[in-house]
């Protein structure tokens, strides 16, 4: 009997919060006010004062957009804009993938995320969770869009998955102050931030071991972290390349990146560092144990280290100089673009405000102040007819960095079965920094990635 | 007289009833939160690894022992199994061992030295695992760690290591590490325990001639063993579910060295997307754990 009644109470009680779940579901999705402004109008301008709309934001760290306080202002600016009230929730890097996928799974998603290309086209929009933007860009926005920027946001089929706000090329930087005392600054080019040749970068390399007698560089492999480092260093070396052309196939078993590799574990003074990951290797060359780092950006480069000497400086004071990476060629860098991808909850008002958003923030007078918060560089010159190439005219740090964004190469992160293959390559690089044949494991992990 | 007692059984009777309801709506709560966050994702985990269970919008699709073929056939999966049965293997004698050790030896102190060394050997375990994982990081960094420092200056070591980037020393690390966070609780677990044993059994075999020695085994011991049995499960289930750590420290590195099963469960699921294989993995360590608590179980009750 105590069993029979246990058992109903539990049965009802279960019963009661499914019957509340599916409540909550059916909730007409007419209940929410519709936004007057439809996509066609909301590529003109920012649309007008609405009924208010409610809408949720999550948003990786990218710079200031990670920052409350500067992300405050422009939801207000655009809130008195378009009457939008938009919540916004900061993810970071380490928890961030995990609490959008258990929110995907529990039908909680946001109904807007800030983020790139590989997880907004190459996998929530790959996986059909995303709404299609193309509606978003017309023939003007097409031109005025960074093409490689662009071509990053087109998933299968030609559907948008991202429409990007913002990008930077991922560089790699030195101590100019330590390379100057080792006279290794004559090996490259202060002006260009490029290597005279990829021997003048070995050269380099060794004048600065023989200087300091230790470790100048890290094929930092503790995880992913900071990988687009160590996968820009092995591909121009040589000339090699991450994926092929199509992002059909992934090509780091070719004959040139072998060769890099090899130079890299020949090389006395870059060592393969297994217990550490990017962030880690920026922490050691702030403080100075290590006087090259291969993951650098622009983010770094103007946030003040820890010790708070400044831009552009360790924390002894030692000057830092942004580089392109070692190539004979033009060096192709990593991009890092960012923007704007909806996730498909089914609402079509919230939807409707998403993307008025995202026209607010990208396309619109207000693009230059979202642009600025997010401390990287415009994907496009104008924005409804408004300057944007000269948002950072007064920042002489941006200027100067904005001599790489030519470089920007392949942005090849969309390629399928991503998360595996960035797996496959620092578990490639854990192997060859442990002392096994290069080719073989090059061979065996890209095969890995590969999916064979 | 006996009407009257027919009526004494029913008011009896209706408040028993009344009774019963009154303690199934108190445990009503714990009941819910019980089904809701224990039992449903249990079955659910049981469940989905029989499914090519991946996230997105397409059904799952049905698969059978798919999973758990894959999963005998996966080197990293017995890689993780071999790695998790040495931590296991290696942590909890050595943490029941020293907590037994540090505890009796404690016990013996003055109460105020007790506590405080209860206090200090229990920090580790109050102390948030990230904040402790960091500094144990610290003091193996290869560049300007604690360890690498000690062991130059002192002539033990030619070059700094990469402790935790080196095969041969990482899961040793990772081992270390962990008993610094296990001991704590025994430790704790034991000075209760010895305190509790009935001091006149061992006063009595005292005064019969029985040495220190021969007092712990035969007396002591005996009356501990509920409490080396509980010691025993929750270390062998904390070493089996090993995560934090490898998280934070090694991803499972290098070259798998430290990868646990419950590291690459979170991988397989929460990395690559595939719930029904992380689930199918779940399922045979729930299997393993169950297997040796019970195991334990018999082992402790016999003795």
């Amino acid at each position: 009997m105590k069993k029979l009644i246990a058992m109903l109470l539990a049965l009802v009680m279960v019963l009661g919060l499914c019957a509340c779940t599916v409540t909550n579901n059916s909730t007409p999705a007419t209940d929410a006010p519709v936004v007057d402004a439809p996509a066609d109008d909301a590529t003109e301008a920012p649309a007008a004062p609405a009924a208010t709309t409610e809408i949720t934001l999550w948003t990786y760290p990218i710079g200031g957009w990670g920052n409350q306080e500067t992300v405050d202002a422009l939801m207000a600016d655009f809130e008195a804009a378009t009457g939008i009230k938009v919540t916004v929730e900061y993810l970071d890097y380490t928890n961030g993938d995990d609490k959008v996928n258990t929110a995907i799974e529990g039908g909680s998603a946001p109904d807007l995320i800030m983020e790139g290309p590989e997880r907004l086209v190459a996998n929530w929009g790959a996986k059909g969770l995303m709404v299609d933007l193309s509606d978003l860009i017309d023939d003007t926005d097409v031109a005025e869009i960074n093409p490689a920027a662009l071509n990053a946001c087109y998933g299968e089929g030609g559907a948008v998955y991202e429409y990007p706000l913002v990008m930077t090329a991922h560089c790699m930087a030195i101590n100019k102050t330590v390379f100057e005392a080792a006279d290794a600054l004559q090996y490259l080019n202060e002006e260009t931030h490029t290597w005279n040749s990829v021997e003048d970068f070995w050269k380099a390399v060794d004048a600065v071991y023989a200087y300091t007698g230790s470790q100048v560089g890290s094929v930092f492999c503790g995880g992913q972290g900071g990988d687009q480092g160590t996968r820009a260093i092995v591909n121009n070396l040589n000339g090699g390349t991450f994926t092929n052309a199509e992002h059909t196939e992934y090509t780091w078993d070719s004959a040139e990146n072998v060769a890099a590799l090899q130079a890299l574990v020949d090389c006395e003074g870059i060592e393969f560092d297994a217990g550490i990951v990017g962030g880690d290797e920026i922490a050691y060359f702030y403080q100075g144990q290590l006087n090259m780092a291969f993951c650098w950006n622009i983010a770094q480069q103007l946030n003040p280290n820890t010790a708070d000497t400044g831009a552009g400086l360790t924390v002894s004071g030692d000057e830092i100089l942004f580089m392109a990476f070692p190539s004979d060629a033009t060096p192709q860098l990593c991009g890092g673009i960012w923007g704007f991808g909806i996730f498909d909850n089914g609402d079509e008002a919230k939807i409707e405000a998403a993307k008025t958003f995202i026209k607010y923030m990208c396309d619109s007078e207000a693009t230059a102040d979202a642009v600025k918060a997010a401390n990287y560089f415009a994907v496009r010159d104008t924005a409804e007819g408004a300057d944007l190439s000269g948002i950072w005219a007064d920042n002489e740090i941006m200027n100067e960095y904005n001599k790489l964004m030519p470089m920007l190469g392949d942005y090849y992160q969309v390629t399928t079965g991503w998360a595996e293959a960035r797996t496959a390559w620092w578990n490639m690089l854990q192997a060859v920094g442990s002392g096994e044949d290069v080719a073989t494991a090059v061979a065996t992990w890209a095969a890995t990635a590969n999916g064979q | 007289m006996a009407n009257k007692t027919v009526k004494v059984s029913k008011t009896t009777r209706r408040l028993v009833v009344h009774e019963n309801i009154a303690a199934y709506l108190f445990m009503l709560p714990f009941l819910v939160f019980f089904v809701m966050f224990v039992l449903y994702p249990m079955f659910m985990c049981v469940y989905t690894s029989f499914f090519d269970a991946n996230m997105g919008v397409a059904d799952d699709v049905f698969i059978g022992f798919d999973n758990y073929k894959e999963l005998f056939n996966d080197p990293i999966f017995w890689k993780g199994l071999w790695n998790t049965l040495i931590i296991v293997l290696v942590s909890v004698p050595v943490t029941c061992v020293f907590s037994l050790w540090v505890a009796s030896a404690i016990t013996k102190m003055p109460v105020a030295a007790t506590s405080a060394f209860r206090c200090i050997f229990y920090l580790p375990v109050v102390t948030g695992s990230v904040a402790v994982t960091v500094v144990w990081k610290w003091m193996f960094s290869k560049f300007n760690g604690i360890i690498n420092a000690m062991g130059t200056s002192m002539g033990l070591l030619d070059k700094n290591i990469d402790w935790l980037g080196d095969e041969r020393f990482a899961l040793a690390c990772i081992i270390l590490i962990l008993l610094t966070t296990s001991v704590g609780q025994p430790i704790v677990l034991y000075v209760s325990a010895l305190d509790n044993v009935d001091k006149s059994l061992v006063e009595a075999a005292e005064v019969d001639g029985a040495t220190p020695k021969q007092a712990f085994w035969k007396i002591k011991w005996p009356q501990m063993m509920p409490t080396t049995l509980y010691i025993l499960v929750i270390t062998t289930i904390n070493s089996f579910q090993c995560f934090a750590l490898i998280q934070l420290l090694t991803s499972g590195g290098p070259n798998n060295s430290t990868m646990t099963i419950m590291y690459y469960i979170y991988y397989n699921a929460f990395k690559l997307y595939r719930y029904g294989y992380g689930n199918a993995m779940g399922v045979i360590l729930a299997l393993i754990i169950a297997l040796l608590s019970a195991v334990q179980f018999k082992v402790g009750q016999e003795k």
